[in-house]
């Protein structure tokens, strides 16, 4: 039955001015009316709210359609307000959800549970809602007829709810909801509460084939734009305890994240390659450590010029003065002189030079896939300052070169591919082919040498005598203190192209990479 | 109480026809579910606030020309008088063609007799390119516009109205750039953008010569008394008899009223009225904490670098360089106070404050190079200057609405501390409550 | 001087205070109450943080942990909050088990429920002692794993650990019984004399025991042919 929107637009016109000013005035575009399903009132996309008329329709019957408009408003203003806020966030509880219930529709589910209980019980206490009058008219079913007898204790309202599953209520009463701190410990004790009931909801709806509606919206990637998004992972990689979480975290969301739109090299290019979580980690970890775009020089051009005029003062020299602005007065007061200054002018930028990453993947160093490797991480965060200069990276990749464990990548400006080599793992013993670097150093001019590695290479000589004859500027990052490190210092201290730096903290790399980055810029080759 | 005398219908009038055919424009603000162009606004809100405004942008891009529409209209000059009295920022400026020069027929004669520029002597000042002045230049206009003073041969003109518009292009790639001292001193700073390519087709149909802010015979009779030596009050008087003509001439031809010098000093009068509500204030006091705050230092300074490690690396004291100037809170009430009274609010709340911060931050604020490099990357509509103010603000935002009541209950503690109550301040983690315990601490 | 806060003068507090504020309020200050109890007992019983397991300091630490639990009222879900406490050190100083599995299990032995599920899989520690002296009519489940002498001195109660176990489970134990759903350590049931023991997994070994019963995988391996009673 086609429902007339008119009178609910007028509704909706209303309200939202006052659902506004509640809130602060939250920075969301105008919600709109749409035809949408009785069971569900409120859908939210990409910040936008869509209101169903035919909920508002069936529900004007039980209560007053303006009342019911604001607590729908106020329900979905503060998921955008106060939970989740953010995809990060959002990302965070669903991982701690995920650990508790080790499944994912289970997790997702217990997830939106968590956030309409908090967004809710947030609107009872700090603002003068209706959404107690709402919920009394809405169905109590499975999970929804607990959460309505939690809201009953802890909101001191009557919901019409039955007094059944009283433990569980007693539970989830004692969880502080509104502690954004305790958030992840409190997603976790209220999932492991209602885990029974979930799974009995999954049952019911695999047998039906159709999802339980959430009358107040469903949460999903749809409620996020692709730049949230993106932030989201970006600050989401780096706060996960390690690789795995968001690893995991990443696979269980591949295929909304795909739907969605969102590639590995950013966001908005369409369905691209599949995802790799290991390289997204570690490609929005390293958007966590950024050098600023080098900015165009500007150079003296090395002659003076007229450029500004000064008040003459007796004794300065009269060759300079300004007839013309001194109105053909020679005084104090009243005459002016040139100041001449070197012009300026745009100098050439250098193009930033390309930069080859040699990286160690022998079987002492940590495998990029299993735990967060900071080797891994430091190559990333030089990759990322390179492209974001426009300039090419080239990746050496070695373990045991010689028996075929090498991955060459030539100068290249894909990121993906970058990253895939820089991430890939061979777990075996240390020596370099140096007829391959030298390969690629052929392939750019004068390009930057970062090599990362715990220098435990058994052609070390090799390449202290390979490094001694070029002129590149290599920067050599090498984890532990060995006979091997010594040796390598030893061998190239008279090098001034050559920096070597020891890493005790493994935390360190990224900063001595960038660091050395900011150096070299600063000064011309 | 807001004035209601339909001053803001006259103003929301200058708006739309400007931007209906002089400015060509997206909306790019929205406040209050009213859709604004954000450099128009801002330059209506300067003419009736009497701010100085900073507006950035590329080549061609109507950075002057807006200024110049807005200045026009609400001070009723024609359009050739302010072309005539605008300075234009280069390197070869003298004080002599920014603010007057010898009499030279009186100082062959030996007698010091000063004529005035018209930038000088009409309210609306106009600098083209001001980052191209010398420093010594920038710092002589920003001086005289701060006071209203201007100075020249031991005689002194005395502003009782002024706007200062200043354009520049984008700060890295000027040959000066506005030192921070300077820059400082402008209240706001917008961005000229491009209109998208359908307006500025519409833009490059219009005629260049029918221009119905232009009337020569105005122009002359206004130049003729700009130019001659009666006092200074005198030929205020008297300019202001030929805008009221400009004015009556304006409301004939394009059916817009500019406004009068006793209306736009009535109107600053009630700006200054508009009262600012609880949450616009405390929220305010928790922006200019966080750019003020250090816990290791006691305050923000440009030569201290912010400690890895701190407590409050959370906050955004920990992305920036330098600290909030008090020049700061004079402008975001100002502009808050100027734009709740446009809207007809009876009060500035928070999202006035929230529309104004991020201009009147944008320019202030040195951020560091590593907040900087995060979010260059971003994707954004503004210039980035404008961008980090704008995503500040909402930062700060979001710990206000999280924190609100207990923020108003500890302000409202302090207050009874602070008359000498025995009272225990409230903790909390915001620089706020550190800031709030050395007000009363020092008071005791 | 101006009161630079005067707008905010007579503002007053407009938090609307919900039954949850109550709830969580009521829930902080029994954690606090309890948490004094179990700072009282290491204060008493591990001057300088070490304390030896041995049964003259078991019986002592008990005592003083249920004088410090007296006049408390708590539930089963505020004993699985002091667990959790326990693993924080920003809420705890320091934790040690042993006293702390005593404590606990003096909390579980004077709950007003019959039956209290603890929820510890989240947790890292792992607690010894828990279940001492669970008396008849009580059955404790715990979720997740535990340390050593669990369920010692068992009194006639039920415990079920969903979990592994470790050593010298249910020793000195009377009567009652122990459900072990996975492995279990060494000296299992050392110097028990009633009750059963029932283990899901396997049990690494078993101590001297004088009576009672004890299951492998369904399987009675003690008395048996390859086990007898010991008598000390």
């Amino acid at each position: 039955m086609k429902v007339d929107l008119k009178p609910m637009e007028k509704i909706l016109q209303k309200v939202w001015p006052r659902a506004r000013e509640k809130h602060l005035y939250p920075q969301l575009p105008t919600p709109q009316l749409v035809e949408g399903g009785e069971e569900v009132a409120l859908d939210i996309k990409s910040k936008k709210l869509q209101i169903s008329a035919s909920f508002l329709e069936n529900i004007k019957v039980m209560m007053d359609p303006e009342e019911a408009v604001e607590a729908v408003l106020d329900h979905g203003i503060a998921h955008y307000m106060y939970c989740p806020w953010d995809f990060h966030t959002h990302l965070t509880l669903y991982s701690e959800a995920k650990k508790a219930l080790k499944d994912k529709k289970m997790a997702q589910k217990a997830t939106s549970y968590f956030l309409d209980v908090v967004a809710n019980t947030y609107c009872v206490k700090e603002r003068e809602t209706k959404l107690p009058e709402l919920y009394r008219r809405l169905p109590k079913e499975g999970v929804q007829g607990v959460l309505a007898s939690l809201y009953q204790k802890i909101w001191g309202v009557d919901l019409g709810a039955d007094e059944e599953h009283e433990e569980k209520v007693r539970r989830l009463a004692r969880i502080p909801y509104l502690e954004k701190r305790r958030w992840r410990e409190s997603i976790k004790k209220f999932a492991k509460v209602i885990e029974d009931l979930l799974e009995e909801e999954l049952k019911a709806e695999q047998g039906q084939d159709r999802k339980a509606p959430n009358p107040l919206g469903e949460h999903s990637l749809d409620n996020y734009s692709l730049e949230e998004i993106d932030r989201g992972l970006r600050n989401f990689a780096s706060t996960v305890q390690d690789l795995q979480e968001f690893k995991e975290t990443v696979e269980d969301l591949k295929e909304e994240l795909n739907e969605r739109g969102y590639a590995m090299g950013g966001m908005g290019r369409g369905e691209g390659n599949p995802i790799d979580a290991d390289l997204l980690y570690y490609m929005k970890l390293a958007e966590n450590y950024t050098l600023p775009i080098r900015k165009l020089p500007m150079e003296k051009s090395g002659d003076l010029h007229p450029h500004s005029h000064s008040p003459w003062e007796v004794g300065k020299p009269f060759q300079d003065i300004d007839p013309w602005t001194s109105f053909g007065k020679i005084m104090p007061g009243l005459t002016q002189t040139w100041v001449r200054r070197e012009g300026e002018v745009y100098g050439e930028m250098e193009s930033t030079p390309d930069c080859l990453i040699i990286i160690d993947s022998s079987g002492s160093m940590t495998n990029p896939r299993e735990r967060l490797s900071y080797a891994v991480l430091g190559a990333a965060c030089a990759c990322n300052a390179y492209l974001k200069n426009e300039a090419r990276v080239a990746v050496y990749n070695f373990s045991d070169a010689f028996r075929g464990n090498k991955l060459l990548l030539e100068f290249s400006r894909q990121r993906e591919a970058i990253y895939r080599a820089i991430c890939r793992y061979f777990g075996g013993g240390t020596a370099l082919d140096l007829e391959d670097v030298a390969y690629l150093l052929r392939q750019a001019d004068h390009p930057d040498i970062f090599i990362i590695t715990d220098m435990q290479i058994t052609n070390l000589e090799k390449l202290i005598e390979f490094f001694s004859g070029i002129e590149n500027r290599v920067t050599a990052v090498h984890l532990g203190h060995n006979v091997h490190t010594v040796r390598f210092r030893e061998g190239l201290k008279k090098k001034r192209n050559i920096s070597l730096f020891p890493v005790r903290e493994k935390e360190d790399i990224p900063k001595i990479v960038l660091g050395k980055i900011r150096e070299y810029w600063a000064s011309p080759l | 109480m807001v004035s209601k005398d339909g001053y803001q219908e006259k103003i929301r009038r200058i708006y739309g026809f400007i931007s209906e055919n002089l400015y060509l424009n997206r909306p790019d603000l929205e406040i209050k579910g009213e859709y604004y162009n954000s450099a128009l606004l801002f330059g209506i809100l300067t003419a009736i606030y009497g701010g100085k405004e900073l507006i950035i942008g590329e080549p061609g891009l109507g950075k002057t020309t807006s200024a110049e529409y807005v200045g026009c209209l609400l001070y009723r000059y024609p359009l050739g008088i302010i072309w005539g009295s605008e300075v234009s920022g280069h390197p070869e400026q003298t004080e002599e063609k920014i603010v007057g020069r010898p009499h030279l027929g009186e100082l062959n004669k030996g007698n010091e007799v000063v004529v005035w520029s018209n930038f000088v002597q009409i309210p609306v000042k106009i600098v083209d390119e001001i980052n191209r002045l010398p420093e010594t230049k920038q710092s002589m206009i920003l001086d005289g516009v701060d006071r209203g003073n201007w100075e020249y041969l031991n005689e002194i003109l005395i502003n009782d109205e002024y706007v200062l518009f200043a354009t520049a292009n984008y700060q890295d790639r000027g040959t000066n750039t506005i030192i921070a001292p300077l820059v400082d001193r402008f209240d706001v700073l917008v961005e000229s953008r491009h209109p998208g390519p359908n307006i500025a087709f519409q833009i490059g149909r219009k005629s260049r010569l029918d221009n119905p802010l232009r009337h020569p015979e105005f122009e002359r009779r206004f130049h003729e008394v700009l130019r001659t030596h009666m006092p200074y009050d005198e030929k205020v008087r008297r300019l202001e008899e030929l805008c009221d003509l400009f004015g009556e001439y304006l409301m004939e031809t394009v059916g817009v009223e500019g406004l009068k010098n006793e209306e736009r000093q009535g109107i600053r009068e009630e700006l200054a009225k508009v009262p600012v509500d609880l949450d616009a204030n405390a929220f305010l006091r928790m922006v200019l904490a966080e750019f003020s705050f250090c816990h290791r230092y006691g305050q923000k300074r440009s030569v201290e670098q912010c400690a890895e490690g701190c407590h409050y690396t959370g906050y955004i004291c920990h992305h920036v360089k330098n600290c909030a100037s008090n020049r700061l809170p004079t402008s975001v009430i100002g502009y808050s106070q100027a734009l709740a009274w446009f809207l007809e609010d009876e009060e500035v709340d928070i999202e006035h404050v929230r529309v104004v911060l991020p201009f009147t931050l944008a320019h202030r604020v040195q951020w560091r190079d590593s907040y900087i490099s995060k979010k260059e990357g971003e994707g954004r509509n503004d210039p980035l200057q404008i961008y980090l103010a704008k995503e500040a603000t909402e930062e700060i935002f979001q710990r206000y609405n999280e924190q609100r009541d207990y923020l108003l209950e500890a302000l409202s503690v302090a207050y009874q501390a602070f008359e000498g109550e025995e009272v225990t301040p409230l903790e909390g983690d915001h620089p706020l409550y550190e800031e709030i315990k050395k007000d009363i601490g020092s008071r005791r | 001087m101006i009161n630079p806060f005067q707008e905010f003068k007579g503002r007053t507090s407009r938090r609307r205070e919900i039954p949850l504020d109550q709830i969580l309020r009521s829930k902080e200050e029994t954690l606090s109450r309890i948490l004094r109890g179990y700072e009282n007992l290491l204060k008493n019983e591990a001057k300088d943080l070490v304390w030896l397991m041995q049964y003259s300091t078991v019986i002592k630490a008990y005592t003083i942990a249920e004088e410090g639990i007296k006049g408390i009222e708590y539930t089963a879900e505020d004993i699985e909050e002091f667990c959790y406490a326990l693993d924080k050190t920003d809420q705890i100083p320091y934790l040690i088990t042993g006293p702390a599995g005593v404590y606990i299990s003096a909390l579980c032995n004077h709950a007003k429920e019959e039956e209290i599920v603890l929820r510890l899989q989240d947790l890292n520690v792992k607690i010894n002692l828990l279940g001492y002296r669970l008396p008849e009519g009580k059955r404790l489940v715990v979720e997740g794993n535990v340390g050593d002498f669990t369920g010692i001195g068992l009194d006639g109660g039920e415990l079920v650990i969903e979990g592994s176990a470790k050593n010298y489970t249910g020793a000195g134990m009377k009567r009652g019984k122990i459900v072990v759903k996975n492995n279990i350590g060494f000296n299992t049931g050392h110097g028990m004399t009633g009750g059963e023991i029932v283990v899901g997994g396997r049990i690494k070994g078993l101590g001297k025991i004088v009576g009672g019963k004890i299951y492998e995988r369904e399987h009675l391996i003690f008395p048996s042919e390859e086990m007898k009673p010991f008598f000390f």
